[in-house]
C-alpha cells in the first residue's frame, strides 16, 4: 500500500510560515571529553532554523552532524552555547522539562527504525503519547491510527516490527513521530538504510509532511539528491558550519 | 502504563519465563523458611506449661547394687523432701523436661475413637508442687486415686481437644483398643511443652506412679527425681543432697542438673540445625538475589537503545528507572500468584499438621521478603537506567 499523506486541502499551503525562528543555536560548542583524549564535535555553532524550514545537513562522517542533531533534539547537553526551542531558552531546562519540550514539540526519525522488536506496529507508534500526561488510552489509539493511516501502514497495525520490510518499519518509525503532533521533526539520515526506491518514498513523504503540515524538519543525509530537494542544505566540516 | 507494561512483559514472555521460574523457586525456599521460623516463633511464643527455674535433676545410679531399688528410693525421696531447702520432690520416668529420651504411645480409645499418638509421662502426686502444671480442669493426683477403680490419668488440652472434641474430658474413661484395660481422666493441664523451647503442645498424657506403692514399680529402674528447691540455693544444698543419697544408699552415685542448665543445653542443640538451615537459606537467597541483580543488569545493557528512545520521546530519567522498577514489580507479581496458588494448598489439604494461621503468614511473609528482595535487586540497575544519557545509548546501536 502506498503512503498516502493528505491534509484537508492538500493543494494549498495551510500553515503561516513567516521567519519566526523555531530552533536557534548560539555559540554551540560540543566537546567531548575522555581521560586522555578532548574531541572537539561542535566548535562555536550559530544556526537558526525557521518555523516550517525543511533543512538537510550534510558532510562527512565525523563532522558532528548527528551531534548538531541530538543537541536540537535535546538529547545531549552542548558544552557551551544556547540553545532556543520557539523562543525558549533551554539549556538550563530540568530533565523533566526538557523531556515535556522533547514529547511535546520534537518528533525523532532515526537511521535504524528504533522500533521496538517486543511491540506491535501500533503499540510502537503509540509509544510518545504514553509519556503525553492526560490523553486516554482511546485518544492514543486514535492518534496512532491516524498516524499509521497516514504513512499508509493501516493495514498493519498487529504486526511486529520483526514481520515489515526496511522501508515498512521506517514509515512506522516516521508515523511514530507523527503521532504526537509535533512541531519539529528531527531525522538522522532517515533513507540511510533503505533502497534508492524505498529512500524515494520515505522522502516522499517527509516533503508531504513538511508541504501539508508546516512541519519545521531537519534532516541529516548523505545523499545529495535528497538534501537538493529541501529547501535549505546546510554544509558542516570538522565541527562547524561551511555553508 | 501499566497496560503497557504488562504488554511488554507477555510480548517477552519467553525471556519472562526463566524469571518467573526463579522467583517461584525463590518463594518456595523462602515458604519452606519461613514455616520453620514461624512454627519456631509461634512455639516460642507458647507457655511451657510448666516452671523450671529452680528445679534440679537428680539422676541416681545404683550400680553394681541388684537388690530391690524401690524400698531405698521410697526412703531416699522422703530423706530429700526433710532436707531444709528442698520444697518438693517427685519421681518420675526419664522423659523429664528438656531430656532427649521420650515415650510414645497411641494405646488410648474412647468410644471406640483412638487417641492421638501421645507422649507419655509417669507422675506422682508431689509432681505439680515441683512443675508447677496448671491445673485447668479437674484436679491433679491425690490420696483420693489410691482407691480409683481404673487408674487415674491426667492429660493436656491437647489431647482433650484431639479424643474428646467440645466434651469435657474429666470423669471420661479411655481404653485401650481391645477394651481390656481403663483409665479416668481426672484432670486437665493447660500446656506441656516439655522437649524445648521450639516445641510444640504434643498431645500429653501423665499415668500416675506412686512411690508408696512398691509393687507397681520396677524393682530395677534407674529412677530420676526432679527436686523443687527454694530460689537462691546452690553447691551447698547440692552437696547436702548427695550426702543424703549417700546415706541411705550403699554405693548409689548420683548427678545434679539444674533444669535450667538442661535447658539451656537443649536449646543449643535445638538451634545448631535451625542456624545451619537458616544460613543454607540465606546462602540460596543470596544466589538468587545475585541472579535477580545479573538478569537485571543484562536487560538494561541489551535494552540501551530503547531507553535512549523512550527517552526521546519524552520520558524523563526517573520515568525510565520507575519502568523497569515496575517491571520488576509485575513479573515478581505473577511469580508470587504462582507461588501463592501452589503454597495454598498446603493449609487446603492440612500437610504436616502445621496450623493453617502459620501458613497463611508464612505465604504473606515470603511474598514481602520477595517483595523486598527484587525491589533491593532492581534498584542499582534502574537507577542506572534512569542516569544513561539518550544521546549516548542511541548512538550504541
Amino acid at each position: 500500500m502506498e503512503p498516502t499523506l493528505t491534509a484537508p486541502h492538500a493543494t494549498a499551503d495551510l500553515i503561516s510560515r513567516n521567519n519566526t525562528p523555531m530552533i536557534r543555536l548560539i555559540d554551540i560548542e560540543k566537546v567531548y571529553q575522555t581521560d586522555t583524549i578532548e574531541t572537539v564535535a561542535l566548535n562555536r555553532v550559530n544556526l537558526t532554523i525557521n518555523r516550517g524550514e525543511f533543512v538537510s545537513v550534510m558532510g562527512p562522517s565525523g563532522c558532528g552532524k548527528s551531534t548538531l542533531l541530538s543537541l536540537m533534539g535535546l538529547l545531549d547537553e552542548p558544552s557551551g552555547g544556547t540553545i532556543e526551542i520557539d523562543g525558549r531558552a533551554v539549556t538550563s531546562y530540568s530533565d523533566k522539562e526538557l523531556a515535556r519540550v522533547r514529547n511535546q514539540k520534537i518528533g525523532f526519525i532515526f537511521q535504524s527504525f528504533h522500533l521496538i522488536n517486543d511491540l506491535s506496529v501500533l503499540d510502537n507508534v503509540e509509544l510518545p503519547l504514553l509519556y503525553r500526561a492526560g490523553t486516554s488510552g482511546k485518544e492514543r489509539r486514535q492518534l496512532a491510527l491516524a498516524a499509521l493511516e497516514k504513512v499508509g501502514l493501516s493495514a498493519r497495525t498487529k504486526h511486529f516490527p520483526s514481520q515489515l520490510s526496511g522501508g515498512q518499519r521506517q514509515r512506522v518509525a516516521i508515523a511514530r513521530a507523527l503521532a504526537g503532533t509535533p512541531e519539529i521533526i528531527l531525522a538522522d539520515e532517515p533513507t540511510g538504510n533503505l533502497d534508492s526506491v524505498m529512500g524515494e518514498e520515505i522522502m516522499d513523504l517527509l516533503l508531504g509532511l513538511h508541504r501539508h503540515e508546516g512541519t519545521t524538519i531537519v534532516m541529516v543525509t548523505h545523499d545529495e539528491n535528497m538534501a537538493h530537494k529541501t529547501e535549505r542544505l546546510i554544509r558542516f566540516f570538522d565541527g562547524s558550519q561551511v555553508s | 502504563m501499566i497496560r503497557h507494561l504488562f504488554t511488554l512483559i507477555w510480548n517477552r514472555k519467553r525471556s519472562n519465563a526463566l524469571l518467573i521460574a526463579e522467583i517461584l523457586l525463590s518463594f518456595f525456599v523462602l515458604f519452606a523458611v519461613s514455616v520453620l521460623l514461624v512454627t519456631s516463633y509461634y512455639n516460642y511464643r507458647q507457655p511451657a506449661g510448666f516452671e523450671y527455674q529452680n528445679v534440679w535433676e537428680l539422676n541416681v545410679n545404683p550400680g553394681q547394687d541388684t537388690t530391690d531399688h524401690r524400698p531405698t528410693l521410697r526412703l531416699m525421696m522422703q530423706r530429700l523432701q526433710a532436707t531444709p531447702g528442698v520444697v518438693a520432690v517427685t519421681g518420675t520416668s526419664s522423659n523429664t523436661p528438656f531430656a532427649f529420651s521420650s515415650m510414645n504411645t497411641n494405646q488410648y480409645y474412647y468410644q471406640k475413637k483412638q487417641g492421638p499418638s501421645t507422649d507419655r509421662y509417669e507422675a506422682d502426686d508431689e509432681m505439680v508442687k515441683v512443675l508447677r502444671q496448671h491445673v485447668v480442669a479437674g484436679r491433679w493426683f491425690d490420696r483420693r486415686d489410691d482407691a480409683a477403680t481404673n487408674p487415674p490419668v491426667i492429660i493436656n488440652q491437647r489431647f482433650a481437644e484431639k479424643l474428646f472434641g467440645n466434651e469435657s474430658p474429666v470423669g471420661k474413661v479411655m481404653t485401650n483398643d481391645k477394651g481390656t484395660e481403663k483409665w479416668q481422666v481426672v484432670g486437665v493441664v493447660d500446656y506441656y511443652r516439655r522437649a524445648s523451647d521450639f516445641d510444640g503442645n504434643a498431645p500429653a498424657i501423665f499415668v500416675r506412679r506412686v512411690a508408696q506403692d512398691v509393687d507397681k514399680l520396677d524393682p530395677n529402674e534407674n529412677p530420676v527425681l526432679l527436686v523443687r528447691v527454694q530460689p537462691g540455693s546452690g553447691a551447698v544444698l547440692e552437696q547436702r543432697l548427695v550426702k543424703e543419697i549417700s546415706a541411705v544408699t550403699k554405693g548409689w552415685t548420683a548427678k545434679v542438673n539444674t533444669l535450667e542448665e538442661n535447658r539451656h543445653d537443649k536449646m543449643k542443640i535445638v538451634l545448631t540445625p535451625l542456624v545451619a538451615l537458616g544460613l543454607v537459606s540465606l546462602f540460596l537467597i543470596l544466589n538468587v538475589a545475585l541472579g535477580l541483580f545479573g538478569v537485571l543488569w543484562y536487560n538494561i545493557n541489551q535494552r540501551k537503545a530503547e531507553i535512549g528512545l523512550r527517552r526521546a520521546l519524552g520520558a524523563t530519567g526517573s520515568g525510565i528507572g520507575s519502568q523497569f522498577l515496575g517491571e520488576m514489580l509485575v513479573v515478581t507479581t505473577l511469580g508470587v500468584l504462582a507461588g501463592v496458588l501452589l503454597t495454598a494448598q498446603f493449609p487446603l489439604l492440612g500437610a504436616f499438621g502445621v496450623e493453617t494461621p502459620i501458613y497463611v503468614i508464612s505465604i504473606g511473609l515470603s511474598a514481602v521478603l520477595i517483595y523486598v528482595l527484587t525491589a533491593v535487586c532492581a534498584f542499582q540497575p534502574s537507577r542506572i537506567a534512569a542516569g544513561i544519557q539518550p544521546a549516548v545509548s542511541l548512538r550504541e546501536e
